[in-house]
């Protein structure tokens, strides 16, 4: 502009000193020349000034494209990042052939089967048992008990799911450790029909053919806590019984309610009659359109069921109430918290610390705390998010203080992670062994 | 206009000066602009902060910046901390952290006072001796040949910082219940920090001399890191072998001892006997540990005495390979460096070849044919940093979880669709006489885990 300037004041004026060659030649071819070298002039300077706005530009900002380099590659992470969450999370199967392809369409008169037909097992596991001595059903006077518990094979919707199950787990294994029991763990979808709830029932049935050694199968819900870490099973009392499940039997009978029984934690024993159980109790649970109409059968039989696909607690408490033939050999326990709902037990945790001890397994100080409707592993549950993942924080941390208490620590409160301890540390440990292992207490008293 | 001010010639000067002058000027903007892109200009910034910050302002709702490709993080927007999160059914907005109440202070330790792991115990083998013979009902051995061992293993009590650090902490868990259930092995899960001090890899030093102290009935304490996984669930680790000797770790004699390699052994799988002496070599190992200063110094020692080794705090493995090679006279004769079996076995030499494995081997070798431990070092799954690229170190977790759990699964006749696959199928149909299907590799019952048949 200021060149734009100088020229018009150029060609208005007199000629400046500035044009050398100046006054012979003549005004007109000056002016001219004047022009084109002005036009020059400014042509340069223009190009000069765009050279280095480029220049500069580009060392800056980069060149072509809007993002950075270091920027491409991070929108590249975070992609990558996403894929990698999102395929570990989904249950897509990048080797696994399209399986609806394969599958047989399905026969809804064909009744479904848990696996092939055995009519003899009693005979064929004694016989076993007789031959295999070094594998009895009894250990130090005490029948063998598998717990067997499981969760889905992928990751939970959410972090928080899987951080419950493996504090979940360390509980059982805790418990199991002091009182001798093994436990199975199953990730595995053995049954594609007999998916969800329902995969228990295969699982339950594949371990006991292949463990004739174990006397009782103890099935345990992932959100099922133990709380009272003392409490043994009182194994005398089911002698004569194949099947213990916690409920109330007037609940069961009278009113056919579908809570009267609850089958996240009960036991079977490993004999043809609880074959011939699970054999009749499957049928309910082919996913799909069997499961749906079962679904509405049990909603239209059993006292406050919600619609839904039949699931197998529903499923089991209609086959005792219509098969009492079954009855016979349940006990349907309820003088201890083999399953403890959750919700009228989390809060009076530290009144129980206060006035009981361990040991009781019943209100005073519950056996086992059931989180139903938490849901932890899914994305919503049935109560608010704060009060189920505070609860059953309280019960892991309520019942870790009575296995910590033989090493002499403590929660620092039951929402607490930290631990505080409770007794000095000493030379001579092996005092504070006899008092404090649960193992030892428990023997004493079997003694 | 000006002519008539100052006169023509003057005007002339002027203008040129104002030529100059805006000559001058820009010049002056085009260099500061090109230094400043090229060097910056202090908190004035760079042009390309400028196109960040603005580039910024458009693009706010991009998610939050992740780091190098080691980085796992879930990309969510700031949980909202509203009165809704109290009343949420849905697990995603809830904010975990805000669940943990502590309901005491920290106990402040005397700074001035030496770190001490617990009072001093010179006669424990008496005790323990004296204590068994009271209890025949704990014996320290479960049959002849094999000694009672308690499977020690942890992790944090809060949720991994990686969205799925959880679940492989939880399949890591699966696996080693498995083995532990078909070899008679009981386990103790951790997860809780005993001694503020001794955080990190150390924690397992406290919780070692708790548990030997605790547990007089265990003859040998394995402790086992959450990222290893067993992968030879039919070997039996030769206990006869061991029978004159304290601490069993994977390593080399030469590269300990000659070498001094602070890889020359691996401390996240090893055998600990329940003895005096192994009190003992805790009270040694630990005085590296207490964090801080005496960490970052004893840090600074092994890293200029030991070969190879990077800069960094103290770690457990370092101060033992320091301590077995400088004290070799005291340690050595009791310590077995075991290199016929994968005690521990690093991943990365490993995971590739599972498949070749499975053609040309079998379970039971234990060795680099058929390894019993698969260690997934420096992974760091529950962590957001690791050493090794994210996508690797999980999908060859799952590799190698898959690889033990067929075996797990062959003894009810199903096995993974692929190492790869989460799915099973059958590996046989079902019959209708169970008890003679043949256990394959003999785990269901298996003579390791035979109950004696008491007399009595």
């Amino acid at each position: 502009m200021g060149q734009e300037g100088a020229q018009k004041r150029g060609t208005s004026t007199l000629p400046t000193s500035t044009t050398a060659n100046g006054g012979s030649r003549s005004g007109r071819s000056l002016r001219g020349n004047r022009q084109i070298h002005k036009t020059l002039n400014n042509i340069k300077i223009t190009i000069l000034c765009g050279l280095v706005t480029i220049l500069v530009l580009r060392g800056t900002i980069g060149f072509g494209s809007l993002s950075s380099d270091n920027d491409l590659e991070n929108q590249a992470i975070i992609e990558e990042t996403n894929r990698i969450l999102a395929e570990i999370r989904s249950d897509k199967d990048p080797d696994d052939p399209e399986d609806d392809q394969n599958q047989p369409t399905v026969n809804l008169n064909d009744t479904y089967t848990l696996g092939a037909k055995i009519s003899n097992w009693d005979e064929e596991r004694s016989l076993w048992l007789s031959r295999n001595q070094d594998f009895p059903n009894s250990v130090n006077g005490k029948a063998r008990i598998l717990l067997v518990t499981g969760s889905p094979p992928g990751p939970c919707d959410n972090a928080i799911g899987d951080h419950y199950l493996l504090k979940s787990i360390k509980n059982k294994i805790d418990y199991c450790r002091i009182h001798g029991i093994e436990i199975v763990y199953n990730m595995a979808h053995l049954d594609k029909e007999l998916s969800g709830y329902w995969a228990k029932l295969p699982l339950i049935r594949r371990l006991m053919l292949s463990h004739p050694e174990v006397e009782w199968i103890w099935w345990m819900d992932s959100d099922a806590l133990f709380t009272d870490m003392v409490f043994e099973l009182p194994l005398s009392k089911y002698k004569d019984h194949n099947m213990v499940i916690h409920g109330y039997p007037d609940l069961l009978f009278n009113q056919k309610s579908w809570i009267a029984l609850n089958t996240g934690s009960f036991l079977f024993r490993n004999c043809q009659w609880s074959l011939d159980l699970l054999d009749d109790w499957a049928p309910m649970g082919p996913k799909g359109v069997v499961r749906e109409e079962a679904g509405k059968v049990l909603t239209a039989n059993l006292k406050g069921r919600p619609a839904f696909e039949a699931d197998d607690q529903s499923a089991l408490i209609y086959l005792l109430i219509t098969k009492t033939e079954w009855m016979s050999k349940v006990f349907v326990e309820n003088s201890y918290f083999l399953h403890g709902y959750w919700a009228g037990l989390v809060d009076r945790y530290e009144e129980m610390m206060e006035k009981y001890h361990p040991g009781l397994g019943d209100e005073r100080w519950p056996f086992v705390t059931h989180f139903v409707g938490c849901k932890p592993c899914g994305s919503y549950g049935d109560y608010p998010v704060q009060r189920c993942l505070s609860s059953m924080e309280r019960a892991f941390n309520f019942a870790d203080n009575q296995v910590l208490k033989l090493y002499g620590f403590r929660h620092r409160g039951l929402l607490s992670p930290k631990i505080k301890r409770i007794r000095n540390e000493t030379a001579t440990p092996l005092q504070n062994v006899d008092e404090f292992d649960i193992r030892h207490s428990a023997q004493g008293s079997s003694n | 206009m000006l002519d008539r001010i100052i006169g023509p010639r003057r005007t002339r000067q002027f203008q040129r000066l104002l030529r100059n002058g805006k000559v001058t000027l820009l010049c002056l903007v085009l260099t500061i602009v090109v230094l400043r892109g090229n060097l910056g200009a202090g908190k004035f910034g760079t042009p390309e902060q400028d196109f960040k910050e603005i580039r910024d302002t458009f693009y706010q709702y991009r998610g939050k910046r992740t780091e190098p490709r080691r980085v796992l993080e879930e990309l969510q927007t700031t949980i909202e901390t509203t009165s809704s999160a109290e009343t949420t059914n849905n697990y995603a907005e809830f904010d975990i952290n805000k669940l943990f109440v502590d309901e005491e202070d920290d106990v402040k330790k005397n700074p001035n006072e030496p770190y001490s792991i617990g009072p001093k115990i010179s006669d424990w083998d008496e005790q323990r001796g004296e204590w068994l013979k009271q209890n025949p009902n704990f014996p320290n051995f479960v049959n002849p040949n094999k000694p009672r061992v308690l499977l020690v293993t942890g992790s944090s009590p809060k949720p991994c910082e990686n969205p799925v650090g959880d679940h492989y902490l939880l399949k890591s868990i699966k696996n080693k219940i498995d083995y532990c259930r078909i070899h008679g092995i009981e386990i103790f899960y951790n997860m809780a920090l005993l001694d503020a001090e001794m955080a990190g890899f150390w924690a397992k030093l406290p919780l070692i001399r708790k548990l030997l102290l605790s547990h007089p009935e265990v003859e040998f304490l394995w402790w086992m890191d959450s990222d290893a996984m067993f992968t030879d669930m039919a070997f039996e680790v030769p206990w006869e072998r061991y029978k004159d000797r304290n601490l069993v770790m994977h390593g080399w004699n030469e590269m300990v001892y000659d070498q001094k390699n602070w890889i020359g052994l691996n401390t996240g799988s090893f055998l600990l006997r329940n003895c005096q002496w192994s009190l003992d070599l805790i009270d040694v190992w630990a005085p590296m540990g207490p964090k801080g200063k005496i960490r970052d110094e004893a840090g600074k020692l092994l890293t200029r005495e030991l070969k190879d080794r990077p800069v960094f705090e103290a770690d457990d493995q370092s101060a033992m390979v320091w301590i077995l090679a400088s004290q070799k006279d005291r340690w050595a004769n009791k310590v077995y460096l075991e290199n016929h079996y994968y005690l521990h076995g690093y991943w990365g030499i490993l995971v590739d070849r599972y498949e070749e494995m499975i053609a040309s081997y079998h379970p039971g070798l234990g060795d680099h044919r058929w390894p019993l431990v698969t260690h997934f070092v420096g992974c760091k799954p529950c962590g957001k940093f690791g050493d090794y690229p994210v996508e690797r170190c999980l999908k060859q977790m799952d590799r190698a979880f898959n690889f033990g759990d067929n075996q797990i699964l062959q003894m009810y006749g199903f096995t993974h669709k692929s190492l790869a696959s989460r799915r099973v199928k059958p590996t046989r149909n079902d019959s209708s006489n169970p008890l003679e299907v043949k256990d394959e590799l003999g785990l269901l019952h298996p003579a390791y885990k035979a109950v004696k048949v008491s007399s009595s």
